[in-house]
């Protein structure tokens, strides 16, 4: 296991779902309302991720010079793995008026997040909206994973490095979209569509996309059957899903 | 024309995805074989015959993919199944071989100008790699050539890391660079002094999704002077080429001598079976590479192969597919002009492969060949194309007409390109 690569995924894929999810949950909004901080993830050899958590909303930001006002350093990327896994604890270096959100909310905004990406079938079938909002959080994970591979794991890096340079959209129906852009052998998500993009891989619904992403239903028969629609450049899909069907090995 | 539709194959994908994983898996299936959309293609064959072939829902279609080119003379063609049918009769899959097998290798040795010998296998790839062992076992050396977007099968070597179940190890011996690109791999060679084993190449560049090339003038005398000069096997994977551009070999047809050769798909005009040709002095390590396989000397498909070689030397296979390969360019681009659209056909007239101008994302053709597959004429959006000995005038008059409709669907549903 590339430790690294799993460390860029946590930081940058998973721990960056915070954002959406405080505004797809309830129950997370509510946790975050009147909350004030700036929370900086610090792993060696990895970009750093700054979670802001201001007005009721959560936004999450890539980069050396963000300011922060609580700063969580690692001392090796596996070091932060085993603290997404509940195995360790961070060190603390800046904010400690910040340790009783980090501790309570935080903990509490991880364990939602939990519940999204590692649905409970039941409750799927009982609450309305769970699928939707489980899909579009395992989506950004998944999607937002795939630039990490591409930057930090030596065969990710070798299918960007021949992909086609341009813009691929990933849509469910209507109502959801995200980006990648490839360019220069590197990749970078984006939510939302994008009028420019050279291919498109299209779910027909949030229950093709949720079986797809929780390796129910394989993409292979889903475009035999039309639930998944190909369009534009095949190619770049096809780098697009050999990098996609590496996260797995990365997210326990 | 009336669009076709397909509810009997539709069922029997649904039917098939519950056994067998994909539905149709490989190229002959939606996904791998870029149905685009899917509601366009027929899934499921019901019968086939000269350049035709029927889906199960009844709909006839005219076959410029040619099973992706097994099929050369046309499809249930009656003397090739006829030799098949006597053989049969008498032995297929047996514990000792057929001396037919002698009769084919003396007719490949007798056709192929680089065949001083033959062995048979059952796929392209099983050749391929019989040759990539050959030439490791001829030189002791370790690092194969291979040109960017060759195609040569599916075993881990000739594919690529990130493929899954490849891995970085696997392909570590493989070096590519681009086609054409003769002062890359003179670097190459020096900087693998004494490392390679061989250079695999097709004939010329007819890679996937991407406008084929032909080969520089020079490039392949380039190539075979500095294998013999620096002591690598020349493969040739003819697997795709072979018989639609010379009988007597693509490396004779562009001018050169492979060390080894490659043939599958057409060989025996759709049964089952590949071989692997070559100089004679490189007899002593095939035959010491351990290569067998349960039906590989099987006598049925080595019947067609010696009358389907027969028959192509009889009518001159490739002087009629370049024919058809022409009247079918021109008459496509014509239409394409007639309705606003630049149409590009590169590579080899046999085996042509067709993009739209303006066209980045590749979304333009993609339409226009699914308005041709509904209408019955039946093209692939990512792939060459292939001409077979049994399309008719009549084949090509349909096929334009379709073309017209096909064009004039696109542009409606294009309203910026009336401009």
């Amino acid at each position: 296991m590339n430790e690294a690569v799993k460390a860029a995924i946590n930081l940058h894929a998973l721990l960056r779902n915070m954002e959406d999810l405080c505004q797809l949950d309830e129950a997370s909004a509510n946790a975050i309302r009147g909350h004030e901080a700036a929370i900086r993830f610090s792993v060696p050899g990895i970009d750093r991720l700054v979670l802001t958590f201001h007005d009721g909303q959560c936004s999450a930001r890539r980069g050396e010079n963000i300011p922060c006002d609580m700063n969580l350093r690692f001392s090796s990327p596996e070091h932060l793995n085993l603290m997404v896994a509940g195995e360790k604890n961070p060190l603390p270096t800046k904010g400690f008026r910040h340790i009783g959100f980090l501790k309570k909310t935080f903990t509490f905004l991880a364990g939602q997040l939990e519940s999204y990406l590692k649905p409970d079938r039941e409750r799927i079938k009982k609450e309305q909206g769970f699928l939707e909002k489980s899909t579009i959080l395992t989506a950004y994970t998944a999607f937002f994973a795939v630039p990490e591979i591409s930057r930090y794991d030596e065969t990710g890096q070798r299918i960007a490095g021949k992909m086609e340079e341009g813009i691929v959209n990933v849509t469910v129906g209507d109502d959801f979209g995200l980006h990648l852009i490839a360019e220069k052998g590197s990749l970078r998500a984006a939510k939302g569509r994008n009028a420019n993009a050279r291919a498109a891989m299209m779910f027909d619904s949030f229950e093709t996309a949720f079986g797809l992403l929780n390796g129910d239903l394989d993409s292979y028969t889903c475009i035999g059957k039309g639930n998944i629609a190909m369009r534009g450049r095949i190619p770049m899909i096809d780098s697009l899903d050999k990098l996609l069907g590496m996260v797995p090995r990365f997210l326990s | 024309m009336q669009l076709y539709q397909y509810p009997k194959s539709n069922a029997l994908f649904d039917r098939a995805a519950k056994v067998i994983p994909a539905g149709v898996p490989g190229h002959l299936g939606p996904a791998a074989g870029c149905f685009i959309p899917v509601s366009a293609y027929p899934i499921f064959c019901e019968t086939a015959k000269g350049a035709h072939f029927w889906d199960v829902d009844g709909n006839r279609f005219i076959d410029y993919m040619c099973a992706y080119g097994p099929n050369i003379l046309g499809y249930n063609h009656p003397e090739v199944d006829a030799a098949a049918r006597a053989q049969m009769e008498k032995s297929n899959c047996t514990t000792v071989p057929s001396p037919l097998m002698i009769e084919l290798a003396e007719l490949l040795v007798d056709t192929v100008d680089s065949a001083d010998w033959a062995m048979f296998a059952k796929n392209g790839g099983d050749v391929t790699n019989l040759a990539m062992l050959t030439a490791r076992a001829a030189t002791g050396r370790k690092k194969i050539i291979k040109f960017k977007g060759g195609y040569h099968g599916i075993l881990p070597w000739m594919l690529d890391a990130g493929y899954p179940g490849v891995l970085l190890e696997d392909v570590e011996n493989t070096i590519t660079i681009p086609f054409n690109s003769i002062e890359l791999f003179k670097r190459v060679l020096e900087e693998y002094r004494g490392d390679i084993a061989g250079v695999i190449s097709t004939p010329y560049d007819h890679q996937a999704f991407y406008e084929n090339h032909l080969p520089e003038p020079g490039f392949w005398n380039d190539v075979r002077q500095l294998c013999t000069a620096n002591g690598i096997v020349l493969i040739l994977d003819d697997v795709r080429c072979g018989f639609r551009l010379d009988v007597r070999g693509s490396d004779h047809y562009y001018g050169f001598r492979a060390d080894l050769i490659c043939f599958c798909k057409a060989l025996a005009n759709g049964y089952n079976i590949s071989a692997l040709c070559g100089d004679a002095s490189l007899r002593p390590s095939i035959s010491s590479v351990f290569a067998t396989g349960s039906y590989w000397l099987s006598a049925v498909p080595i019947a067609a192969a010696i009358r389907c070689i027969e028959i192509m030397r009889e009518i001159n296979a490739p002087e009629v597919m370049k024919k058809t390969g022409e009247k079918f360019a021109e008459g496509l681009t014509e239409a394409a002009r007639q309705h606003g659209f630049e149409f590009r056909v590169t590579g080899e007239k046999a085996m042509p492969f067709l993009t739209l101008g303006d066209d980045d994302s590749s979304v333009l053709l993609q339409e226009w060949v699914a308005e041709m597959v509904m209408r019955g004429v039946f093209l692939a959006n990512h792939h060459n194309h292939f001409m077979n000995c049994a399309m008719g005038e009549e084949d090509l008059v349909y096929t334009f007409e379709a073309a017209h409709e096909a064009f004039e669907a696109v542009r409606k549903r294009h309203p910026e390109m009336y401009r």
